[in-house]
Formats: structure tokens, sequence, C-alpha cells
């Protein structure tokens, strides 16, 4: 079904080929059915396997066939001597062999050989681990140097640092991971030391040819951080509604996670809720105490939470007085966006970012050098390199335009992240990021104790459901981007303004979200679509009741 | 040494608009055709082949026109004591076929012409203690058939008859550095893996586990100047394998990432205009699968001729609604 070429012919071919297929057809069918009615018998005999060969010669992915050949091998077993047997199988390896020349992407002759390789009680040929999808290789020091090799003699292959990928957090475990390393972990951290020698392998490869985009996967794999440490990452609690909020670094369902709360050394039962109904798993999980349990500002109170499948735990005061309280590791001390690299190695990217800027200067067109060089900047200084990164995504959209989009999504998570840095450092609750051309939000578990937020002058088309985890928000700044849908204006509790203006809502229907926050009192919708309704403002006065200050 | 970028070059005389009615009546005459060679040569896949036709049909609003009785009879006939379905009569039953049947049967709502109770016994039969499925008893593993299994089990509401848990666990562990997957642990990744293993994670309600940023760049990176996608670096553009990757950055929410103009020019210029059908690239020879691919792809990219496909089952919306079937699509 591949690759077949449709040719132009004259009739008279056609005719010619026609009774050819008809032949074929014949002796065909006249094979299939013979073997088939062997089956049937029971008959489990040599002429079976030449019958059941001449077809799979042909026609390998006929799986029904191979099969029976290892209902005829298995018989075989049985009646034949063991160095009998043994001369049946490797027979059978070198026609497995002839097959796969012809057909090298047939699941079931690899399949079959497989399982050939494993009835064979001696050691069995030289394996080619080159079709990857039956590559099950020992994974051995000189399994590396193999692709060591592979790779010095073609760079431009995808399979080789696939497969290096594979073998490097197993031969050079990062030295602190407590578990045997596996493939079958997520965390392919690999030692330092081994990591700084990989750069120079893998820039080797670039540097002789700027265009082979599989040494260009390896090396942004290189610089991408390990994963985060499951771990609760902030509780949060508001007197006010009695409402304790519960932040993970990586989305969980907590409702079969095990969580505990204790309040004031007392168990409590209450009924967990991801921040939106969307979600089962999700890193904001809310909950309401029972009325009562911390309303009296004249006294302390002492919550913890317990991940008990994990053995985690995290404490938070709310001290006599106040209206909230949070405990919890900012962006900062986690290192969030940054390289995992030790500060002293941080010398080597440097002169990584130096290589490729050699190298951009003899190539100025090569998209992958400057997506490379801004992930190098954002390793060593995101806040510090922002001015150039941004000018290097504009060049990014201009030379590869068919992956704008994704340019696009990749520089507004970028930025998004300096702005959390600038508003942890500045020790602040509110964020502002107007202006930046951003077209996607994500990062929306981090703010979940912005009061304040200013996102105006930026392409966005919605507000999607994970708006709903800045639990703390009080005003909305979104003028002047293109927001279509609201779904993520959802139970906040404290949100009192909003404003809206020149977006393209255009149907009353896309503010139902707004009727779950009940302290909303200013909506400006001014140059939005939906402004032209007849009756706007009676419907909206039933819609949003608490709204007394409605902009239109 | 430079890189030769492998690709096509579309011709300015090439198709550019879809031609529905010969599509529709390439596939309705394809089934006719029964004492062909070619034919009978895939004969060994005859179940999803059946699949691929009725599909691209109900997508065109045609499936009225294929033989339904004669259909439903064969796949009971296909139906064998342990509960598998086989591509044909005589064949052997596979997880593949098992899928394809199920399929089939619920875009005609009528799953009573097989053994439910006995499908979902064959399928949790191929469970391993690892989590994983073989396609059928001789035991080859691979994440196309965890896909197989619990799309089966989806479509007949079943999925808790498996160990769903451990199954999530073994595709996870077929995760690569390059956010894709492969077949089995440490195998390189592949558009049609990932597409298995993004739809198996969709059905299992567990995509939060996908590195969505990583893995959505390497498939938008697919995209060729022709505007046909590949399934790895450095191959030729094909239909089908736009539609691998099309649907699995659909279901993780990126399909914005590639140009969408560009791969429909590229789909519409694998039609055939003479015969009808699409082919793997322009100018070569067409067949039902590539047809389905072809379709579908061009009804994730909004084509409003045809109905709404479900990335995940390959099927249309309006039967996995009818199913009562929302797998999990990322925003
Ligand atoms: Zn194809």
């Amino acid at each position: 079904m591949h690759g077949r070429v449709k040719l132009k012919s004259t009739a008279q071919q056609e005719e010619e080929k026609k009774k050819e297929r008809e032949k074929k057809l014949k002796v065909y069918k006249a094979a299939r059915d013979a073997c088939f009615s062997k089956r049937k018998e029971g008959t489990m005999d040599v002429e079976a396997l030449q019958l059941t060969q001449q077809l799979l010669s042909s026609n390998p992915d006929f799986a029904t066939l191979w099969n029976y050949r290892r209902e005829i091998l298995l018989h075989q077993e049985t009646v034949r001597a063991e160095e009998e047997v043994q001369k049946v199988y490797e027979e059978e390896l070198s026609f497995l062999e002839g097959c796969l020349k012809v057909n090298p992407k047939s699941y079931g002759s690899w399949h079959h050989r497989g399982w050939v390789s494993s009835r064979i009680p001696g050691p069995t040929g030289a394996e080619s681990w080159a079709c990857a999808t039956a590559a099950w290789r020992w994974t051995t020091e000189t399994e590396l140097q193999f692709t060591d090799r592979l790779i010095g003699s073609n760079f431009s292959n995808y399979s080789s640092w696939h497969y290096r990928s594979t073998l490097l957090p197993l031969l050079h475990p990062q030295a602190h991971e407590r578990d045997p390393p596996s493939p079958s972990t997520h965390s392919h951290s690999v030692c330092e030391e081994q990591l700084l020698k990989e750069y120079e392998l893998v820039q080797n490869a670039f540097f002789t040819d700027p265009n082979d985009q599989s040494a260009w996967f390896y090396y942004r794999w290189l610089l991408g951080r390990a994963e985060r440490e499951e771990m609760i990452s902030c509780v949060y609690v508001s007197r006010e509604g009695e409402r304790l909020i519960v932040a993970f670094s990586r989305p969980v369902n907590a409702l079969s996670v095990g969580l505990l709360l204790v309040v004031d050394g007392q168990p409590l039962n209450v009924d967990w809720r991801s921040a939106h109904p969307r979600f089962r798993h999700s890193p904001v999980w809310i909950c309401e105490l029972p009325p009562g349990t911390i309303s009296d500002s004249s006294n302390e109170h002492n919550l913890t939470v317990h991940w008990t499948q994990r053995h985690i735990h995290r404490d938070c005061a709310l001290y006599t007085g106040r209206s909230e309280s949070w405990c919890r590791d900012s962006a900062t001390d986690q290192e969030l966006f940054r390289s995992d690299l030790s500060v002293e190695k941080t010398s080597v990217l440097q002169s990584e970012l130096q290589s490729c800027t050699q190298l951009l200067e003899l190539e100025p067109q090569n998209k992958w050098c400057v997506l490379t060089i801004v992930l190098l900047m954002r390793a060593l200084d995101p806040l510090g390199y922002e001015r150039e990164t941004l000018a290097h995504f504009e060049t990014l959209k201009d030379v590869d335009s068919m992956r704008s989009s994704y340019y696009s999504d990749l520089c507004s998570k970028f930025m998004i992240e300096n702005t959390i840095l600038k508003m942890e450092y500045a020790e602040v609750r509110v964020f502002s990021l107007s202006g930046k051309k951003l077209t996607t939000l994500c990062h929306l578990d981090q703010l979940l104790l912005v009061t304040h937020i200013n996102i105006s002058s930026n392409q966005l088309q919605t507000l999607p459901p994970q708006f709903a985890m800045l639990q703390c928000l009080e005003v909305l700044e979104a003028d002047d981007n293109v927001i279509e849908s609201l779904y993520g204006l959802y139970h906040l509790p404290r949100l009192e303004e909003v404003s809206l203006k020149n977006n393209q809502i255009s149907r009353i229907s896309d503010l139902k979200p707004l009727t779950t926050c009940p302290k909303l009192t200013r909506l400006d919708l001014r140059g939005n679509p939906v402004t032209q309704t007849a009756n706007l403002q009676s419907e909206l006065a039933q819609l949003l009741p608490s709204v007394t200050d409605l902009l239109l | 040494m430079g890189t030769q970028v492998k690709d096509v070059v579309l011709k300015p005389d090439a198709p550019n608009t879809l031609l529905l009615d010969k599509h529709a009546d390439y596939i309705a005459a394809y089934g006719s055709k029964k004492d062909d060679y070619e034919y009978t040569l895939s004969e060994y896949l005859r179940m999803s082949g059946i699949y691929w036709g009725l599909t691209v049909m109900d997508l065109m609003g045609q499936l009225h026109r294929m033989n339904r009785e004669e259909i439903t009879t064969f796949i009971r006939a296909c139906q064998h004591e342990c509960g598998g379905v086989s591509a044909s009569i005589g064949h052997d039953p596979h997880l593949l076929y098992t899928l394809s049947a199920v399929q089939i049967l619920s875009l005609y709502n009528d799953l009573s012409v097989i053994d439910v109770n006995k499908v979902v016994e064959y399928v949790k039969g191929l469970q391993q203690e690892d989590g994983s499925f073989a396609g059928d008893k001789w035991g080859e593993i691979d994440t196309r058939f965890s896909f197989c299994a619990v799309a089966t089990l989806a479509l007949l509401g079943k999925l808790d008859a498996i160990n769903v848990d451990r199954a999530v666990e073994f595709v996870l562990s077929c995760m690569n550095f390059d956010g894709g997957f492969g077949c089995r642990p440490g195998s390189e990744s592949h558009a049609g893996q990932i597409y298995c293993c993004t739809g198996f994670l969709s059905i299992t309600g567990q995509l939060h586990q996908v590195n969505a940023d990583l893995l959505g760049w390497w498939l938008c990176e697919r995209q060729l100047p022709s505007g046909g996608l590949n399934g790895r670096p450095e191959k030729l553009p094909d239909v089908c394998y736009s539609w691998w990757v099309l649907a699995s950055l659909k279901i993780i929410g990126r399909i914005h990432w590639i140009d969408k103009s560009k791969l429909r020019s590229f789909i519409l210029a694998c039609q055939d205009e003479e015969t009808g059908g699409f082919a793997d690239r322009p100018g070569d020879m067409v067949d039902p699968f590539h047809t389905l691919f072809g379709i579908a792809g061009l009804s994730l990219l909004g084509d409003e001729q045809i109905k709404a496909v479900n990335p995940v089952f390959c099927m249309p919306e309006d039967v996995l609604q009818r199913i009562g079937l929302h797998p999990e699509i990322l925003n």
C-alpha cells in the first residue's frame, strides 16, 4: 500500500497484466486453500512448512500462516532429535532473513524471528538492531560505543540518538538517585560529567551538519530539566468562606491519593474538588471546612495536609486576627524554570552558547540553531536574556513560518515564566504581562496567590479552565485581546472587577461562567460584539445580579 | 555532508478540490472486486479493510451504500470460540481485528451480532503481568495492542474488566526522550505508535502524564515544506502519517502548531481524479486505508462537507455521542 507509483499503460498492456494476475491468483488461492485444509486436518509435516513458506515469501503479513508454522515447529520438537530440531530452527532463521530483506517492516516476520530465537537452545545469529521495532538488546558499555560508531559514521541517524538516550541513564545515572534506574522510569537523568561529554559529541554532530534535526532534538533533551519531585507545593487557607486550597507540584487526583486534613490536631472529613470540573487530575484542589472550624478570628489554628501515600505533609498556621495564610515553596526556591546543572558547570553552558552563536553567524537562517540559543539563554539567565530571546523568536517565526503558532506559544510560556520570577523576587501578588503578544496562558497553578492580574493587549482567544486556579483573584484586566470564551472565570470567590474591553465575546451565554463568582460587582464589556444584543442591560441584570457597575 | 530534506513537490495541476462523489464510488465498488489478485492478497486484514471502508463512507454520509447484511453475517462468522475475531474466515483471531469488528458494529449500532461477553473475556485474557497486551495467544507485545484493548472495551462499556492502572504504567514506560512513544520500552518514537499511546491515555483519562509541549514540538516538526507530514524524522510525507500526527496533536491540544492550509493542499493532491480514492503520496496507487485517513484528516482540519471525526477512535463523532463516549482531549 505504500510507495506504489501509478503507471500509465496501454489497453494491451492492461490486458496482459490482467491475465498474469489471474494466473497468479489461481496459484495463490490453491496454495492458501491447501494450507488451510492441511491445518484443519491437523497435519504438521514438512510439506506444510514448504507451502506456508511459499505463501509467506510473497505475503509476510499473513499472520495466521506464521501461527501455523509455529504449531508445526512445536510439533517437530516433540518428534525429532535435538540436533535435528536445532537445524530446523536455523533454517527457519535463514528463511526469515530472506523475508526481512524483502519486507523489513513486517511485524509478523520480526515477531516470528523473536519466537524462533527463544526456542533455539544454542546461541543465535547476530542481532540486527537497525530495525528499532524489533530491537531487544542488552544494555552494556559496548552498546554505547556501538552508537558512538554509528553516530560517527552517519550523524543524521535519529535511531542512534534515540538509542543513546535510552542507554545513558542506565550507564551513567545521576548519583543521588535512590532507586536503581531503568528505562521505564521517567527520570532520564544522567550524571553531570557524562552530560558534559554528551554536549561535546552532539555539538560535533551539528557543526558537521547544521540541518541534521536528529542532533538538535537530542541536544534539547540534554538541556531539559529533571522532572519535579512530587510534593505539596502550597497550602493556603482563608478564614472567609473557611476554604483550604492545596497545590501539588504535578497534576494529581486528590480523591485517590489518600489526602488527610488535620485541623488543630483533629482529622477532618472534607470533600475535595479540583479547580474546574473538567479536570480529574489537577495541581490545585479546594475544600470547604465544616462551618465554624476556623471562623473565630480570635483564635489561632494549625492545619496540616498529609499526603499519606507519599508520606509527605505540609503545615500551615492561621494566626489570630489574620484573614488568610499560606505555606509554600516559591518558583524561585524551586528553580522551576532553569537548568538543573550545578552552578559551577554553567560555564560550560556559557561556552555552548558561544559555539552556537558562532554557528549562527555562518548559518543565519538555521532555525535549529536559533531555537537552541534561546534554550541555552533560558538555562543560563532567563531574565537577563529576555530582550534577545524575544528578538530570536521573531526570527524563528520568520524563517519557519509553518510553525509560527508553535513559536508564539513557546514564547508566551517563557514570558509567563519570567513574569512569575519577577513577581516572586518582588514578593508581590500582582501579575502583570501586557502587550507581549501572548497567545496562550500556562503555569496558572503558580498564580494561586495572585490578587491582581493584567494580561491586556495580547492575542489571547480564551480564558481556559485552568484560569480557575487563580483562587485569590480580585481584579482581572484582559482588555484588547481576542477572547471569545471565559470558561476559567469559574468559582473565583474573591473576584470583584473584570475588564474585558475590546474582545470577541459575542453571546450572553458566553458570560455564564461569571454567575459562579459571587463577589463580582464591576464588569466592563465595551467594544465586544455582545454589546449589540437587544435588551442586554436587563438580561445581564438578571444573569449577574451582583454586578452594580456594568459598562457596555 | 548536508542533510537533504526528503519530500515531494506538489504539481501545479494536482487536484485542489475535494472529489467526494468519486471517493464514495471508489469505496462502494471496492468490495465488489472479490476475485481480484490484490484484494485476495489483503485477506489477512479484511476486517480492518471493512472498517476503513465503512468509516470513510459514514464520514461522507454514504454508509447506506454498503451491504450491511453481508458484513454483519461475515463478522459473526469471524468470531471464534475464544471470543476473539479474525480478519477473515479461516484466519486466527487477533486484537487488531477484534477492535475493527467492534468498531464496525458500533457504526451499525448492532453489537448483538457477536457475543460481547466473550470479546471482553478475550481482551482480558491477553493482558500480561506487566500491564501490557499481547496481540493474540502467540504473545507479541506492542503498545498498539494496548490501544486496541482499551478502545475495544471502551466501545463495549467494559473498561473496568482489565487492570487499567497496570496498563497505563506499561504505556508510560514506553515514553521516550523526545516525548513520543515506541512499541515497547526502549523502542524509538513513531507517529503511529504515538497515536496509539496518546489515544490510550485519552481513553484512560491519563493525558496529564504526557509532556504535551515536548511531544507537540516533535509532532509539528513532522510537517515538511510540501505540507505533508512524515512519521519519523527524515522520512517521506504520507497521508496516513498525516492522520496519525494530526490526530495526536488534536488529542494533546496542539493542532494549531502545524500549517493547516498547507496540509490540506497536500492531502487533496493525493486524490486520484480518475478512479477516486487517496494514495499515500501524489501520483501513487490509491487504497481504502489512505482514503479513510485522507478524509478523516480533512475532517480534523475542519472541512464542513465531511462529518466531524473523533481523533481517538477514528469514528464519526455522532456515533460516539450515541454511545456516550467522551474521550479526554487537552485544551
Ligand atoms: Zn501511508
